[in-house]
Formats: C-alpha cells, sequence, structure tokens
C-alpha cells in the first residue's frame, strides 16, 4: 500500500520553481533517501509533505486522502517531522520535549494519561535517551539532541517520520548509529521513513528507495527507484555537476566526489577497497 | 517518568501558593504608618456608635490598595510568561510590544487636555493610557504581520522602533508642558499605586481573571510554541490562531494593568524569570505560579512604598527595580547552571 502519493508536484518561492512536476509513491513501512544537489528543494520537499507550505499545483495523497484534507491535528497524528537539531531557548528537559508529542492526541489543556506516559518512555528507551531523560538540551551534544527529536517523532506516534539531514552536523559514529536507528524504527515498529540526506553513500545502504531530485531545465528531474539503480555514477556527475570515484565496500558501490586538486583517482573504476 | 508534571503535583503547588499569597496579603494589611490590631477590624464598622478607626482603614484604604496590588502583580507577570514564550525570547517583558509608551503617551495627552470630566470617579488619565496601550500594540502587531506573518523577529523590532519613537515624543511632550501639570504624569511614569474603588477593582480583576483564565487553557499549546513555530504546526497546534488569542489576552491585561497603576517595571520580567528557574518551562504550571509569585511580590512592593519614607510615599514602581534587579541575580546565579541557561 502507498502512503504518500505525490503527483505532478510543483513550487516555486515567488519566481523561482523549486520543484517541477514531481511524481512518486512511498510504500507504506519503507526507507526512502531523498538526494539531490543544494536548492534542488529536498528541504522544500519535507516542508510539503506536513503542509508547512502549500503546493503551487500537484497534489499530495498521505494515507489515501488529500493533504489538504486534513485537520492541522489529524495530519499530526500522521507525519511527525524531525527538522536539525537545535537548542531550545527555554530549558525544557527531554522527557518535557518527548511528551510535547502527544499534544496531538490530548485535549485543549489536559495532562499526559498513563498511556501517553508509557508512550514517551517506550520513545525514550528505543532512542536510547533514558539515561539523560532528566537534562535540559542544552546540556546534550548535537547527536544526543538529534536522537531526542527522533524520540520526539516516536512517540507522535504517527505512520510517517520526515526527517531533513539529521545527521549533517554529526561524526561518522554518530551517523550510523542513527541510519541504525530510524532502520529498527522502520523494522520493528513499521514506520514509513522518509530522510533527505547530502549522504547518498550512507544512505544508499539503509533506504529501499532513492529519490533523487534536481537536474538542469528541461531534463528529466526526478528518479525513484533501488539505490543501485538510481544513483549512477554518470547520472550523479550529471546532476551534482562534479566528477566522481567509484569503489565497493562490500557488494555496495560507494561514490566519491573529485575536486581539481584530487590526485590521481580520475578514473570512475578507481580501486578503492573496503575494509569489510 | 517522575519529573513530568501531573494534576496532582501542580494542584498541590498552586494551593502552597495561593496560602503562601494570603499569608503575604494578611500581613501587609496589617503594616503601616498606622497601627490596627486585626480584632478591631473584625468587630466591624457599624457595631458601634463611635467609629471604627481601625475597620475603616483597614476596609477602605489598606484592603482596596493590597487588592489593587494583587491584580496587577498577577497580569504583569502573567503578560511577561506569555510574551517571552511568544517571542522565544526570555528578555521580553508585557512592555515590548509599545504597550508602556502607548499608554505613556496617552496620560501625557489626558494631562494636556487638563482633565476636567470624570469616568467612574476616574481621572481620564487610566482611559487614555488604556486606549493608548491597545492602539499602540494594534499598530505594532499590524507593521509586524506587515513583515512576515511567523516573523517574530519582525514584531520585536516594530515594538522597539514604536516604542523609541513614542517615548521620543512623550519627552517633547515633557519639554513644552507646564510643570505644575507634570507631576502627576511623573508619578505615573515610574509606576504608582493609589486606592481604587472596589467598582473598579472588581471590574479590573474580572478582566484579568477571564485574560488569565483564557491563556491558561492554551497553555499547553504555549508549550509548543515557545519551542518554535513550525515545531508546533507539525505537532499539531493551529498556530495561527493560538497566537492571536495569547498576543490579544497578554496585551489586554497588560493595558488593564498599566491604566490602573502607571509602569510597574521588573515584576513581568523577574518574576516569569524566578518561576522558570525553580520549576522549569512548562506553562501548565508556570502560569499560575508566575501570577500568584507577581501578586505577592507587588504587594510587599508597595507595602515597602508605603512604608519606607511615612508618612510620604513612594512610587512603587522604584521599589520594584531597585529590589527586583539583585533578587533576580540571586536567582540567575543560583539556578542557571541547574537548569543549562546560560551554557548554550
Amino acid at each position: 500500500m502507498n502512503i504518500i502519493k505525490v503527483d505532478g508536484l510543483s513550487f516555486g518561492y515567488s519566481e523561482v520553481e523549486v520543484l517541477r512536476k514531481l511524481s512518486f509513491e512511498v510504500e507504506s513501512s519503507s526507507f526512502l533517501a531523498v538526494a539531490g544537489p543544494n536548492g534542488a528543494g529536498k528541504s522544500t520537499l519535507i516542508r510539503l509533505l506536513c503542509r508547512e507550505l502549500r503546493p503551487k499545483s500537484g497534489s499530495i495523497r498521505i494515507d489515501s486522502a488529500a493533504i489538504e484534507s486534513y485537520t492541522a491535528r489529524d495530519l499530526a497524528r500522521k507525519v511527525a517531522v524531525v527538522r536539525q537539531e537545535f537548542v531550545p531557548v527555554f530549558g525544557f528537559t527531554v522527557t518535557e520535549v518527548v511528551a510535547m508529542a502527544r499534544s496531538p492526541y490530548l485535549d485543549t489543556f489536559a495532562f499526559e494519561s498513563r498511556t501517553d506516559r508509557e508512550i514517551i518512555a517506550e520513545a525514550l528507551e528505543m532512542t536510547e535517551t533514558a539515561k539523560f531523560a532528566s537534562r535540559t538540551l542544552s546540556q546534550l551534544s548535537g547527536g544526543e539532541r538529534q536522537r531526542v527529536f527522533i524520540a520526539r517523532a516516536l512517540a507522535q506516534d504517527t505512520p510517517v517520520i520526515l526527517l531533513d539531514e539529521p545527521t549533517s552536523f554529526l561524526d561518522l559514529k554518530h551517523q550510523v548509529g542513527i541510519y541504525d536507528l530510524l532502520k529498527k524504527m522502520q523494522l520493528e515498529k513499521g514506520k514509513t521513513i522518509v530522510v533527505v540526506t547530502h549522504d547518498i553513500n550512507l544512505a544508499g545502504r539503509y533506504c529501499d528507495q532513492c529519490l533523487l531530485i534536481g537536474g538542469a531545465d528541461g531534463e528529466k528531474n526526478c528518479f525513484i527507484g533501488k539505490p543501485e539503480d538510481v544513483l549512477a555514477p554518470e547520472r550523479i556527475e550529471r546532476i551534482f555537476d562534479v566528477k566522481v570515484a567509484v569503489g565497493k565496500a562490500g557488494r555496495k558501490k560507494i561514490i566519491i566526489p573529485l575536486g581539481k586538486f584530487a590526485d590521481s583517482v580520475t578514473d570512475t573504476d578507481a580501486d578503492l577497497t573496503s575494509t569489510e | 517518568m517522575k519529573e513530568l508534571l501531573t494534576v496532582k503535583k501542580l494542584t498541590a503547588r498552586i494551593a502552597v501558593a495561593i496560602v503562601l499569597l494570603v499569608l503575604v496579603m494578611c500581613v501587609c494589611s496589617l503594616v503601616g504608618t498606622q497601627r490596627i490590631s486585626l480584632s478591631a477590624v473584625f468587630a466591624g464598622g457599624h457595631s458601634q456608635q463611635t467609629v471604627n478607626t481601625d475597620y475603616e482603614i483597614f476596609v477602605h484604604v489598606r484592603l482596596p490598595r493590597i487588592l489593587l496590588a494583587c491584580v496587577v502583580g498577577a497580569a504583569l507577570a502573567y503578560a511577561g510568561v506569555v510574551f517571552q514564550g511568544l517571542l522565544r525570547n526570555p528578555l521580553a517583558d508585557p512592555y515590548i510590544l509599545g504597550i508602556s509608551s502607548g499608554a505613556g503617551l496617552g496620560v501625557m495627552i489626558a494631562v494636556m487636555s487638563g482633565y476636567s470630566w470624570t469616568l467612574w470617579g476616574r481621572s481620564p488619565i487610566t482611559v487614555f493610557a488604556f486606549a493608548g496601550a491597545l492602539l499602540t500594540v494594534w499598530l505594532v502587531w499590524l507593521i509586524g504581520r506587515f513583515t512576515g506573518r511567523a516573523n517574530m523577529t519582525g514584531l520585536l523590532l516594530a515594538g522597539v522602533v514604536v516604542n523609541a519613537f513614542f517615548s521620543a515624543v512623550i519627552m517633547f511632550l515633557t519639554s513644552v508642558v507646564k510643570s505644575d501639570q507634570l507631576h502627576s504624569t511623573i508619578f505615573w511614569l515610574m509606576g504608582n499605586m493609589t486606592e481604587e474603588s472596589f467598582f473598579v477593582l472588581w471590574v479590573c480583576g474580572g478582566c484579568v481573571l477571564a485574560g488569565i483564565v483564557v491563556l491558561f487553557c492554551i497553555s499547553g499549546r504555549l508549550n509548543l510554541i515557545s519551542l518554535g513555530e513550525d515545531e508546533a504546526t507539525s505537532m499539531g497546534v493551529n498556530t495561527v490562531r493560538t497566537r492571536t488569542i495569547a498576543f490579544a489576552a497578554a496585551a489586554g491585561i497588560t493595558a488593564i494593568a498599566v491604566s490602573l497603576s502607571g509602569l510597574i517595571g521588573f515584576v513581568g520580567l523577574i518574576v516569569p524569570h524566578g518561576v522558570r528557574l525553580i520549576f522549569g518551562p512548562d506553562h501548565r504550571q508556570l502560569l499560575p505560579l508566575s501570577a500568584i509569585t507577581g501578586s505577592a511580590m507587588l504587594v510587599i512592593a508597595d507595602t515597602f512604598a508605603r512604608v519606607v519614607v511615612a508618612p510620604a510615599q513612594l512610587p512603587v514602581g522604584v521599589v520594584t527595580a531597585i529590589t527586583g534587579g539583585p533578587i533576580f541575580l540571586l536567582l540567575l546565579t543560583r539556578y542557571a547552571r541547574k537548569s543549562g541557561l546560560l551554557n548554550k
């Protein structure tokens, strides 16, 4: 079943067109990575999918209903968003931030019920944030904070979780940690994960499908499919406008961009070996 | 999970706070230049042929003033919490959107017009201050909207600019106005309490209470908005509606407070901060506790204002400013590390 269905979606900020006639579908309980150059509209796509922006034309269906037909509360029960991590102005604790995710299920003025508390505790447990649950967000590292926001998305109990570059400021270990967590949420909880990323190698190893957007006007600007098909070196070179070297890590291809001063590895069959 | 707020915990804390507030009010009502005894007050005013002075002072002088301090303190502290949350700026106070200078300009105009009429037995200062405050907030809100719907920085800057401009106009008017008209204006600008009629107290107190109830009902959503507008939207909050209600209610109760007692500074800044440092930023708890603390703080400050230079009286705004600063610093140094306010 397709939980997200996007058809002929276009969007532009004033005169600049960002997304042009985008069409794709996301199967329920699957993992989609969205890649593309800066300014191609990846973050815009996320903001459209959570109705922070309204499309110029085209349609978005979430769980087989038009996105416009949802009330704010109902949409918040379908789609959770994890933006780039930040420190809130006021010193909310980890538990308090995660507890806020229960708001679409609470009355106007209400306190979290026993069930809500169980869901919050479970989200903290699964994301391994329970051990610093009573600390404020300013007392955490970037990686820990990002896990808190993921825990919040989990506690929001939605079938779909959208993530906008969740690993951009994290070190290698925490990058992999976040992807492991997202995969676990997909497999154990049946979540549909949509993650915008620049790290095509890492995302390619975790996602079921990859959506590549961008490319010059007039050309085909949207490719979706299995990551090994979509992330073809020639296409990456064309869309990102950069030379790449391709190697293998295990059975999967990895792609490395080459700058002007990159030495010797100019051939696309560069002999990169894996430590696996 | 023990740190999450529960109904039981909140009710208990509010109950304790109210008991403390009533205690403060009782003690403060007995303090003053004229010593009065509670037993004489309870004897009532009409039981004897002679006039019961203690009763008269308590009911017609001390009580209205203490109730007024309660209403104003609650309104200012409450509005401070709401503005800080909405603007996501811990330095915001109830006057940040130009309410103070707008009301001040209203007062200047009232004084210059040489008031000859009264409303409910009050000089037009109150009415002009109220109108000036609301008109200014409305103006700032319009300018803020013009710079972008969800743009809090635009709104803040609009407030700062309008505040500065109106303050300049007030300065100009101060320099041209005849000096015998100035005294009441200056006292008003410093924040001054006078004895109000019970009718005015009931009307204004009722309006402030209504605003407090409305804001308390949306306090859960204020939590989300204080995290960020986008965050709140994606967690199911109708941010435009919530923000509009919150701004209107907070501006309304601030305007009432200002028109009753002039510009009393620091209460709306320190009380929310202090309560947040001790009890955390959850608005469901922060709002009621701030209102009660604000009341208590202003009752105490006004008692000082009555007593310190007796038989003369200080403007209460002077007392809050002089005592508020050091209290705030004390709180900040004691709790900042614990709450992580400074280590960003």
